[in-house]
């Protein structure tokens, strides 16, 4: 029996390590980006969309909206706003959301902060009236 | 040939890796936006999902810069600047709509209490108990009555009246978004509008969707639940006097003025839900009517909406029928017999559940 492996290198070769590298980058910045506990928080002011960070960033930060100061505190894979002048204050009795889907919203700022990715919302309800 | 073939098997199953855990299923297109002051998230499945929730957007800036009262050049302010004006088909059947829900509910439902709600200060969160000589001045002004819509579409209010459209333009908003679903052919979507919702279709899993009516004695507690009702093609709307209040030397005073005594409604009510058929046909105003009945029976106390609802029930056909949720303020929740089996009570709410008949 005469055994002789071909071992030159075939393009083929070449585009699938291309291929799987291509592949294994994506993966890491799926998993990375929908870190399981954090999430995405997505800032929008009047509809144009000013900041996202990840729930893993502990800290604090401020927002100006609308003529309105907002002062948000990310903790613990939570986010909630501490402080705002607004008339309303709505935001701040929203106290501290953690999952996604869960918004925080200053109506006179026009003011959206919203969660994605990171586990979902597990109250068992797919909408909420009142 | 062949070890290309591998190849690609291989990297499909390596791309698995990256797929959503299973069984989360299909994910919706979603947008939120504010809007008629509130926010609004509207979420569709399937291939004409994205364009579809991005119309519905689209359409309620639409219906802001027509409705509004406090926009200055919208059709609705315009009127209550001129006291009468030839307006576009949205204000026109929204008049007459509540024309209709004014006389149903004797009054309760009533559009020219405007100027009585903007006294307390509500229309522009400038807070205030507005003095009885005030109150005594401006209740005349309310009867709905007096407003006009005649055949070329000029709507005419009575001396001094003003109106606004904000106790019913959410629910009608969620009526046109039924229409635009259906229009697009979505079969399956939600839409959030300020705490009202339109369930359409059935969930991506075929169940119906699961809506929490929010615990009025525990508001900011976001998992706090009087119940759950299950809805499939339907709106559904609430009214709580926990939405919007301030309080003033220890009182509190909330939003849903009594269009009979400018004040404040004390009806025994925490909360009232309406839920109604979806209609995506464009002809009903199925979600309107909701939110002008939850005003409305929110101010006429659980005796009497249950009275209302029974005598609807008896004359009306199926598609304008509806069903009610009143949350009182001693403690128990009571849910009319059209809903009781799609009705799951919240068990640690606390409350004691009753059901009408």
């Amino acid at each position: 029996m005469k055994r002789r492996p071909r071992l030159r290198p075939t393009p083929w070769d070449g585009v699938t390590a291309a291929l799987i590298l291509a592949l294994a980058v994506g993966c890491g910045a799926l998993f990375r980006g929908g870190a399981p506990e954090g999430g995405t928080a997505v800032v929008s002011i009047a509809g144009e969309e000013v900041d996202r960070f990840s729930l893993a960033d502990a800290g604090e930060r401020e927002y100006t909206a609308n003529g309105y100061h907002l002062h948000v505190t990310v903790t613990d894979g939570s986010v909630r706003v501490t402080e705002a002048d607004c008339p309303t204050q709505d935001c701040v009795h929203t106290g501290a959301i953690t999952r996604s889907g869960q918004s925080i919203v200053c109506l006179p700022g026009r003011f959206i902060l919203r969660l994605e990715g990171g586990s979902s919302d597990n109250t068992g309800v797919d909408a909420v009236l009142g | 040939m062949k070890r290309v073939i591998l190849y690609v098997l291989y990297i499909s199953l390596l791309a698995g890796c990256g797929a959503p855990a299973a069984g989360s299923g299909e994910e919706p297109e979603t947008v939120q936006l504010i809007a008629m002051d509130t926010v609004m998230t509207f979420a569709a499945y399937g291939d004409r999902a994205a364009e579809a929730v991005v119309q519905a957007a689209e359409e309620m800036e639409r219906m802001e810069r027509i409705l509004s009262r406090t926009l200055p050049n919208s059709e609705v302010a315009r009127l209550n600047a001129v006291g009468s004006a030839h307006t576009g088909p949205e204000v026109q059947r929204l008049a007459e709509a509540s024309s209709h829900y004014r006389e149903a509910t004797g009054g309760a439902f009533d559009i020219t209490v405007a100027p009585v709600v903007s006294a307390w200060g509500f229309t522009t969160d400038s807070f205030q108990v507005p003095s009885d000589a005030e109150l005594a001045k401006l209740l005349p002004l309310v009867d709905g009555s007096a407003v006009r819509v005649d055949e070329s579409g000029t709507v005419t209010l009575g001396p001094g009246q003003s109106i606004d459209l904000g106790g019913i333009a959410k629910g009608y908003a969620s009526d046109l978004t039924a229409a635009l679903y259906a229009s697009a052919g979505i079969e399956r979507g939600k839409a959030e509008l300020g705490g009202n919702v339109l369930a359409w279709g059935t969930r991506p899993d075929g169940k119906p969707w699961r809506v929490g009516i929010k615990d009025p004695a525990r508001p900011d507690d976001g998992n706090a639940f009087a119940g759950i009702v299950e809805l499939e093609d339907s709106v559904a709307i609430t009214s709580g006097g926990y939405q919007r209040f301030f309080e003033e030397n220890g009182t509190r005073y909330h939003h849903i003025i009594d269009p009979s005594t400018g004040y404040p409604a004390e009806s025994g009510l925490t909360s009232v839900t309406v839920v109604a058929k979806a209609d995506g046909s464009g002809t009903r105003l199925n979600g309107a009517m909701c939110d002008a009945y939850s005003t409305a029976l929110f101010i006429m106390g659980e005796d009497r909406a249950l009275d209302f609802w029974r005598t609807h029930q008896a004359r009306t056909d199926y598609e304008d029928a509806f069903d009610l949720v009143l949350v009182t303020e001693d403690g128990r929740v009571v849910v009319t017999a059209g809903l009781s089996d799609r009705f799951e009570p919240s068990e640690d709410s606390g409350y004691v559940y009753e059901t009408a008949s």
